[in-house]
């Protein structure tokens, strides 16, 4: 892997990025109401790797969901920069993903008809100031496969590809949903290497959901949850190296 | 809901044209039978009445009339000239071929109290004329004027549709009718005593019509033959069997086009949404449901929606087969009501539009039935794409944007959707060329007729052949800039075994009032020897230029003569007919000296009215055609074109609008995650949207780039299928027609474009989150 030493300042480690506040989320069933999340309240700091933890259920997907700004709370409240976005327009929540966030998915999600290299451009024309194409893909050990389809990669290619795609926006808030879930033990460790290097580097806040424990060893903090609520939030001093951790 | 649109008008188009078609046919063979239709007619100088009992007496020969027609003038308070057709009948009617109906009024008397004339007229002439049972008509015949009074109106089978002669585009019936009077009294007024000028027979079934006709030519030789013809090339027959063609071949084509692209649209969206339901089909025969029924299930969608838009066809086709009716009630003057319901059409209809259905929802559903369970609860296999073959323009694809990139790349690797919605927009343009070509057409023919080949204000044509030296008196009238005399010479052209009747044309060299043209819009001088034939004479008798040809006088006086005559060009005019000679030439022909029986005038504008004036107290002058009441008279018929371009133009759009809106929305549900994906990503409505735009417009505007030169030939295609022998028009089409075709056509796809796009704003970027699993 190359160095990724020269990408955009980095926050400074624990500077509070956002503060969830009390936040609920609740779903209508028909005539069931499902309380997916309740009274969560939590912060994310700029630089951390966050692992949360928990079995189905339990509301990982939905507090990422909130996180990322793809749903709002039914009550509660996410402040990001001074600002509550459960109080602004979907227009501004469109452009807080735009320009704060990325994502990198279990099943990788690439556009099938751009190439590795288009898939990762189209995402950097979103922002103004991102990294150079060649250089995240680079950073991402695919310079070589830069001009192929997605389905001319491997599932640990496209992981990467996707990884690269959101690296390249330089996110303020990278998250990860199951992100090792379709890889093989190999793979999967190379993809949170890349995502600890981002991490460092970019100062980003590195959000995984994940139901896999071992991830957690490698996380700065770890968050359980249990039946849409905050279990336990375990702050870990000595987080092992992503090559050191094994399932 | 819109591809129900389209199955809509494909079974509303099928069901009114094939009801008019029906109901036309119909009434006219009623019509026809009811009132012995002539199967040949007779044009003869003048022949003793007692001819007809000779004729009569052919075994050949079922039934045989004897009468007097002849057009002339109709007198005006108001000084306009009007021509009616004076036609004698013998009473009683029963055993009469080409009897008339009575439609209002009262039948005339034979030998009413006070010597007068009463007489029957068409029911279009008398509603153009405000004429009423009662009412007086003043005609000049024998050089004075004669009082009819009208007691109804009547119909016959030779007057369906009422023109003049060919030269007519359509019927004007201010200034033309048909005027039935008794035998006795039409002899007397016309100056036939006991005599007739025409001859009508039906043919005895089982007999050889020519072989009838000639003897019968034969019996009437003395008397002179200036014509004879079969029913199909008596005038008003020939234009509605034209019709009949045309409404027959556009009632079977026209329909099967809506009816196969709602089929392809419906097999498209169907396989769309079978794909996207694999994993329920797995599940129902993993349970162990049987293919039949699942298929029956899917089948069964498209079977409702087509079935709701074949009901919503029928009534709508009912509705407009009644349009369609009244339509034809206004052209054609058949007594008949054409109307009612064509039970047989509304049961094709019905059936084809539901086999067309059947066959989508069959074939949409075949594929995934052939996997079995286990593959089918597995999700769809991750879509493969590549490079196509335009990125080896390197040149040009490095110009693009990766939006631009995505969506070719999509439309390429959807061939064959993305073919059928640019057929389908091919074929809504084409109904916009259609829609507005027969308006550029006409006027296109306006213009040439009435601005390049006519430029005359008046053409007078008088009562019978006159010395040249007398149309000074019209000449010198005050306001009269220019006169140029004509000759007209009604003939029989012969070339090897056929003949044709034609009109020729005698003027002299270097008029300027009537121009002559060829097929290529070039012009052509009056030769001082030969003739510039008629193209439609001559593509009948198969003349070319240098031939030879016989051409026989055929004058209502007069021996025949004969003559022969060297064809030095073929000419062709938009509207009429007729040959070109010298004005020496048609003398020669006719072994006359200096006679003319017309005159074409140029007039001072401002002396118009006096000019007319003074020409309608001319008892020698029996008509008086104004260029500019001609041309006033079309642009009136041709504002009920109107009703042909609205119905054609929304046809047209709804059928786009149906194709483009269907393969947006397929798009759109094949593309959710990715478009989902986008939207998570940060990407607005708008630049989600512009990216399904693209694709649209990507199969869209080759479409209709195709679309307006097939819609040309389609009109080519229907202007060659409503022609005949009497009657063609040449199809053009102006710059601005195609441009307005064009902006329609991007209006329509941009409507259906929004239309399908609005459900942008629902995604939820949220279902990605959700497994694949």
């Amino acid at each position: 892997m190359g160095n990724i030493m020269d990408l955009p300042a980095m926050e400074s480690k624990n500077q509070t990025l956002m503060r969830l506040e009390n936040v609920s989320r609740n779903f209508v069933m028909g005539e069931v109401i499902v309380e997916a999340l309740r009274d969560v309240t939590l912060e994310i700091n700029a630089g951390e790797i966050l692992a949360i933890l928990g079995p189905s259920g339990s509301g990982k997907s939905t507090l990422l969901n909130i996180v990322g700004g793809m749903d709002r709370p039914s009550t509660g409240r996410v402040i990001y920069e001074g600002e509550d976005l459960t109080r602004v327009s979907d227009d501004l929540l469109g452009r807080f993903r735009r320009h704060e966030v990325g994502f990198v998915f279990q099943f990788y999600n690439l556009i099938p008809d751009l190439t590795a290299w288009e898939n990762v451009e189209i995402t950097a024309e979103l922002v103004e100031s991102p990294s150079s194409v060649a250089k995240v893909l680079e950073e991402v050990g695919l310079a070589d496969r830069a001009y192929h389809f997605p389905s001319q990669l491997s599932g640990g290619e496209q992981q990467r590809v996707s990884i690269a795609r959101a690296m390249v926006k330089n996110p303020r808030l990278l998250l990860c949903d199951e992100p090792t879930g379709a890889l093989d033990h190999q793979t999967g460790s190379m993809v949170l290497s890349l995502l600890a290097n981002v991490s460092r580097s970019l100062g980003s806040a590195v959000v995984i959901v994940t139901h896999n424990t071992v991830i957690g060893d490698m996380a700065d903090r770890v968050i359980r949850m249990r039946s849409g609520k905050v279990a336990e939030i375990i702050t870990n001093p000595d987080p092992l190296p992503p090559e050191r951790i094994s399932w | 809901m819109a591809v129900a649109l389209v199955v809509m008008i494909g079974v509303s188009i099928y069901i009114s044209m094939n009801t008019a078609y029906y109901n036309l046919d119909h009434s006219r063979d009623v019509f026809y039978r009811e009132n012995h239709f002539a199967d040949y007619y007779f044009h003869v100088v003048r022949a003793p009445y007692q001819v007809i009992k000779r004729i009569e007496a052919l075994s050949g020969v079922d039934m045989v009339t004897g009468r007097v027609q002849m057009d002339v003038p109709l007198m005006r308070e108001n000084a306009d000239r009007g021509t009616i057709r004076l036609t004698g009948y013998h009473l009683p009617l029963d055993k009469e071929v080409n009897r008339i109906q009575l439609l209002s009024g009262r039948m005339f008397d034979k030998d009413p109290s006070g010597g007068r004339i009463e007489v029957l007229t068409d029911p279009q002439f008398a509603a153009a004329n405000r004429l009423n049972p009662g009412d007086s008509l003043v005609v000049a015949a024998q050089g004075r004027e004669v009082t009819l009074t009208v007691t109804g109106t009547a119909g016959g089978p030779e007057f369906i549709y009422p023109m003049k002669d060919a030269a007519s585009l359509m019927p004007e019936p201010e200034s033309f009718g048909i005027i039935m009077a008794p035998l006795n009294q039409v002899q007397q007024v016309l100056g036939y005593p006991g005599q007739v000028n025409q001859v009508l027979i039906t043919v005895a079934p089982g007999y050889d019509e020519e072989k009838v006709a000639e003897q019968v030519e034969k019996i009437l030789e003395p008397y002179g033959n200036l014509a004879s013809y079969p029913r199909k090339d008596q005038l008003s027959h020939a234009m509605l069997d034209a019709e009949l063609e045309g409404l027959q071949k556009s009632a079977s084509s026209l329909p099967a086009v809506f009816l196969v692209l709602a089929a392809v649209i419906q097999y498209v969206m169907l396989g769309r949404m079978i794909k996207t339901q694999r994993r329920e089909i797995g599940i129902l025969k993993a349970l162990g449901f049987d293919r039949r029924r699942i298929v029956m299930h899917y089948a069964g969608y498209s079977m409702m929606i087509t079935l709701l838009g074949a009901v919503l066809g029928i009534i709508f086709g009912i509705m407009l087969s009644s349009v369609f009716s009244k339509a034809y009630a206004i052209f054609f003057n058949l007594p008949q009501e054409i109307g009612g319901l064509n039970v047989k059409a509304i049961f094709y209809g019905l059936i084809f539009s539901l086999a067309a259905g059947a066959a989508a929802g069959l074939g949409a559903s075949r594929g995934i039935l052939s996997l079995n369970p286990a593959e089918s609860m597995r999700s769809e296999p991750p879509r493969v794409s590549g490079r196509i073959g335009l990125e080896r323009w390197t040149w040009l694809w490095r110009k693009l944007d990766n939006y631009w990139r995505m969506s070719i790349r999509t439309v390429w690797r959807n061939g064959w959707r993305s073919f059928f919605t640019m057929v389908g927009v091919m074929f809504a343009a084409g109904m916009l060329i259609i829609a507005f070509f027969a308006d550029d057409s006409m006027d296109y023919m306006l213009t040439q007729h009435f601005a390049f080949e006519k430029s005359y204000d008046y053409l007078i044509r008088f009562t019978e052949p006159v010395k040249e030296y007398e149309i000074l008196n019209i000449s010198r009238l005050e306001g009269v800039v220019k006169s140029e005399p004509l000759l007209e010479v009604p003939v029989r052209v012969s070339f090897g075994v056929r003949e044709e009747d034609d009109l020729l044309l005698g003027m002299n060299p270097g008029t300027t009032l009537k121009t002559v043209f060829n097929e290529d819009g070039d012009l052509l001088a009056i030769p001082q020897d030969g003739v510039l034939m008629n193209d439609m004479t001559a593509k009948k008798l198969g003349v070319k230029v240098g031939d030879q040809v016989t051409i026989e006088t055929r004058m209502q006086s007069g021996v025949s003569q004969e003559t022969s005559l060297k064809v030095l060009g073929i000419n062709h005019q938009m509207i009429g007919s007729g040959s070109y000679v010298s004005l020496k030439q048609a003398n020669q022909v006719l072994r006359e000296s200096r006679i003319v029986t017309a005159v074409m005038l140029k007039v001072d504008p401002g002396k118009a009215a006096d000019i007319e004036k003074e020409l309608n107290r001319m008892t020698g002058v029996s008509s008086i055609q104004s260029r500019q009441r001609e041309l006033e008279g079309f642009e009136k018929q041709m504002g009920y074109m109107i009703y042909f371009v609205v119905i054609m133009v929304s046809f047209a759009v709804i059928l786009g609008f149906a194709i483009v809106y269907n393969s947006s929305v397929i798009g759109f549900s094949e593309r959710q995650r990715e478009l989902a994906l986008l939207k998570m990503m940060g990407f607005s409505d708008r630049e989600v949207g512009g990216l399904l735009l693209r694709e649209t417009l990507l199969q869209s505007i080759p479409g209709m780039l195709l679309g307006l030169p097939f819609g040309r030939m389609m009109s080519q295609w229907w202007v060659a299928a409503i022609s005949t022998e009497a009657f063609t028009f040449p199809v053009v089409v102006y710059p601005r027609t195609y441009i307005v075709s064009a902006i329609f056509g991007v209006l329509f796809v941009l409507v259906a474009h929004w239309f399908a796009s609005r459900g942008i704003r629902h995604i939820e970027p949220t279902e990605l989150l959700k497994n694949n699993d």
